[in-house]
């Protein structure tokens, strides 16, 4: 049943209160924003003309929003594990190294010295997630012991486990250092020669030509919205209450009959199986990685993705996503835009040069010429601060991050012009 | 819109330089990366991540280069334009900025460094598609290799050749110095691409001069990992001469650590494996006595080479206030190479990337002393350079904290070199001395 006219927040039965979209606004604003980001990728004449999405269609830009998709759904499982059911977990990274080498196993190459099989990626993709999945399930009994604090150092000792593991296995990891090659993300049925889809490549889709960046966007655009939605529905299903239940207070959650250790086991396991999903994605993105990448610093930037979008949900943990991934580029490329506009002739480069010191005996705090430490600051630690004072002033100011900004603008507006 | 703009920007700049020049320079022909008054030249650095500290003085110093050519007029008219993007050694992060690099528009022509061996890798496909040439600062012996990068251009020696002549060195001095004719050899190495690479050099040169390896400590050295196994098993083999492939706040520790337990002998490993920094450290009395430092190229310290009193003389003046560092003759010769190809191409009438990657193949860089004269182009068996360079550490020559403007050193002084083992000489180049199998 659809809520009543007029009155969006008034819910006739349960089935429409728990919608995903429930109001007419939400749902027309849904279809148009699927139909910006279908578009987006490309030069068209209106959308390009919008502030930020205008970028997309270089491919510079098109590339980090591609990676900025696989993390995302990494985010969107670690906020199942962390955001739902409460459980903090350091151990993300070793998730998705799993899901990766299980990739890479199986649809890499056999050249001696390094192990694979070269199944194509109907087999790897989901094997990765599944392997994860299965790997969550062994460590939950281990984590099911522990919460809070002792939770995370547990989950900190798989990221050295898994590392370790690489440097066991050099078959399958590869040589330390410099890793192997990942199996490419083109579709076959079989081993046949000619992948039948492959999005590494420039092609032609109907009439249009399409770029390989363009063709990995759509393909990623597809898994994120599936693992959007499923995690969307999981969390107003009975496991998803369940989850909320145990994350709240666990022991009243047991009284009411919840069984934790059942809940925190499908917790870790989903989890895990999209962290394996993303892991083998990240790696197949990157052709070729290193078994050192797979390191703490990766777990704590998805616990510092969720933190600031918000965490227990789905649009924090993509708005999380994006804010993290985006900005240390928009920091980067704004001072290389300021660099270039002090340079130049126009009115406003004394302005800008205020800003930037671009050779030595200028006075701006950032530097674009020199790149060694110290004052004026080279634009990669400015990046770095950046990034911290974020993660600081997220906790301190808006503990329900990014969402919580969204609600309150919301409440804003809808109370307009009546707003206090 | 904006392509449409470019393309007539472009054109209508072409057809005014078409009427109004006449000169030579008009004549040379250019594509990506290139403008009637530009040459752009890329490097994808680790400005943030673990080897900041040591690329963003190799940058500096090429960024200084590019300042001195564009001081002396540029390259065929042009001026130089260095684009530099951090990495933050992250493999997906270096292949967004390669995107920036690789722009037809926006790009550049070439790639003065491409930072680390996995990135590099990632990257080497795309810029054969790209006909973009690149060279890695990284010194793995598979580079030359044109199955491993057909457009990657290493630079100087690398990590097996430069282990092969290390261990010979350290032969020739047990026997010159300490009287020891049949010294043992102990291995320590970090496993993956760079340590086994070095160790498998040692290798090679154990088994040719007949010298006992009486400990294998190949792939057993984890970086920030508890040494004390490492040194308890080193100490017991009591080998005369230990060869690591590590970094030098492993090599700190390690040999720090031996010493405590009453074990001193001759040391010595990779370029990597030694930093200069470690002299002003508690090991610094340890190193001056009992270690030799190996190079590819000469450190700042190294008297007589017209390269290097340029480089000091133009840094002096235009970075004056930066610290003395061995790091910088490599983003200077980096930057050298990269001059020096583009002149050829330059006179070649082809700036394009095509025409880079042709006077790559044709040029033999000289490096006026800092490193051994390099070329690319024919056979890898016969372009891959051997040479390398032996140092004592004089600890006496060591300035702590100082700058350029300062003066002083960093505490190295040339034992041998530019010099090849026979053993480095007679090895067949077919590919890396450690495979890793794709």
């Amino acid at each position: 049943m659809r809520s009543v006219r007029g009155r969006p927040s008034l819910y006739t039965s349960y089935e429409a209160e728990t919608r995903l979209f429930p109001t007419r606004v939400q749902q027309v604003a849904l279809g148009v924003f699927v139909l910006v980001i279908l578009l987006m990728p490309f030069d068209l004449p209106v959308i390009d003309q919008l502030p930020v999405i205008r970028f997309l269609d270089e491919n510079y830009w098109l590339k980090v929003v591609n990676k900025a998709l696989i993390f995302a759904i990494a985010a969107l499982g670690l906020n199942l594990l962390s955001g739902l059911a409460g459980q903090i977990s350091l151990g993300h990274a070793f998730f998705m190294g799993v899901g990766a080498y299980t990739a890479v196993l199986l649809g890499g190459p056999d050249s001696g010295r390094l192990w694979g099989y070269g199944l194509p990626i109907w087999i790897w993709l989901p094997a990765a997630g599944i392997a994860a999945a299965l790997v969550g399930v062994l460590v939950a009994p281990a984590a099911v012991r522990v919460r809070g604090l002792y939770l995370g150092i547990a989950t900190i000792g798989l990221v050295f486990i898994g590392l370790h593991l690489s440097r066991v296995f050099p078959e399958v990891a590869g040589p330390g250092a410099l890793g192997r090659k990942w199996p490419r993300l083109e579709f076959r049925i079989w081993k046949e020669e000619e992948p039948f889809l492959d999005l590494t490549r420039k092609g032609k889709w109907l009439w249009f030509e399409v770029t390989q960046h363009q063709k990995t966007y759509f393909f990623l655009l597809v898994l994120v919205a599936l693992f959007a939605v499923v995690s969307a529905n999981l969390a107003r299903s009975r496991t998803g209450r369940s989850w909320a239940a145990i994350r709240d207070r666990d022991i009243a959650a047991e009284i009411m009959g919840v069984p934790e250790f059942r809940a925190k086991t499908t917790a870790f396991a989903i989890s895990s199986f999209y962290a394996g999903v993303a892991g083998a994605l990240l790696a197949s993105f990157s052709i070729q990685f290193n078994p050192e990448a797979w390191d703490l610093l990766l777990s704590v930037e998805f616990l510092a993705i969720l933190l600031i979008g918000g965490m227990g949900r789905v649009s924090g943990a993509l708005a999380g996503t994006f804010f993290v991934i985006l900005t240390p580029h928009f920091v980067e490329r704004f001072a290389h835009w300021m660099g270039d506009q002090a340079e130049g002739e126009g009115l406003m480069s004394g302005f800008w040069d205020g800003f930037v010191s671009i050779g030595s005996g200028d006075f701006g705090f950032v530097s674009v010429s020199q790149t060694a430490l110290g004052f004026p600051l080279p634009v990669a630690a400015l990046d770095e601060i950046i990034y911290g004072a974020l993660i600081i002033v997220f906790l301190l100011f808006e503990p329900l991050g990014l969402y919580g900004i969204w609600v309150k603008v919301r409440n804003y507006w809808k109370g307009w012009p009546f707003s206090y | 819109m904006k392509n449409l703009f470019r393309v007539l920007a472009v054109g209508l700049a072409l057809s005014v330089v078409a009427v109004a020049c006449g000169s030579d320079e008009a004549k040379v022909e250019y594509g990506a990366g290139v403008t009637e008054d530009t040459v752009r030249v890329g490097a994808i650095a680790d400005l943030s991540g673990i080897f900041a500290p040591l690329v963003v003085q190799i940058i500096d110093a090429q960024q200084s280069y590019w300042d001195k050519v564009n001081a002396d007029g540029g390259i065929a008219g042009r001026q130089v334009d260095f684009v530099v993007e951090d990495n933050g050694y992250d493999v997906p992060t270096h292949l967004e900025k390669y995107e920036l690099m690789r722009d037809p528009d926006n790009g550049v022509v070439l790639l003065s460094q491409s930072t680390g061996s996995p990135h590099t890798a990632a990257i080497a496909e795309m810029l054969v598609e790209d006909g973009l040439a690149a060279i890695p600062l990284s010194w793995y012996s598979a580079w030359p290799d044109p199955a491993f990068g057909e457009n990657v251009f290493e630079s100087y020696s690398n990590y097996c050749y430069e282990s092969i002549n290390g261990v010979e060195f350290l032969r020739d001095y047990m026997a010159s110095e300490m009287g020891n004719d049949s010294p043992t050899l102990a291995i320590l190495s970090f496993p993956g691409e760079y340590g086994q690479d070095g160790a498998a050099g040692a290798k090679i040169a154990a088994e040719a001069l007949g010298i006992e390896i009486v400990h294998d400590g190949e792939a057993t050295v984890i970086p920030g990992a508890d040494q004390t196994p490492i040194i308890s098993a080193l100490v017991e083999a009591d080998a005369d001469m230990v060869w690591t492939t590590i970094n030098p706040s492993g090599l700190a520790g390690i040999m720090g650590g031996a010493a405590a337990e009453g074990y001193v002998p001759l040391w010595s490993g990779n370029v990597p494996s030694f930093s200069y920094l470690l002299l002003g450290t508690a090991v610094g009395p340890l190193l001056d006595t009992n270690y030799i430092v190996n190079s590819y190229i000469v450190t700042w310290n190294t008297e007589g080479v017209e390269g290097l009193d340029e480089l000091k003389a133009w840094m002096g003046e235009n970075n004056p206030d930066l610290p003395i560092s061995d790091a910088y003759i490599i983003g200077w010769t980096e930057a050298m190479a990269a001059h020096q190809v583009l002149e050829q191409a330059a006179a070649n009438g082809d700036l394009t990337r095509a025409g880079v990657i042709a006077a790559f193949n044709e040029v033999t860089v000289d490096y006026k002393g800092l490193a051994p004269n390099q070329s690319w182009g024919g056979d890898a068996n016969d372009t891959v350079v051997r040479e390398t360079y032996s140092y004592d550490v004089v600890l006496a020559d060591y300035d702590d904290g100082a700058t350029i403007a300062d003066g002083g050193g960093t505490g190295t002084a040339l034992l041998r070199g530019p010099w090849v083992s026979d053993i480095t000489k007679a090895q067949t180049y077919d590919g890396a001395c450690f495979k890793t199998g794709g």
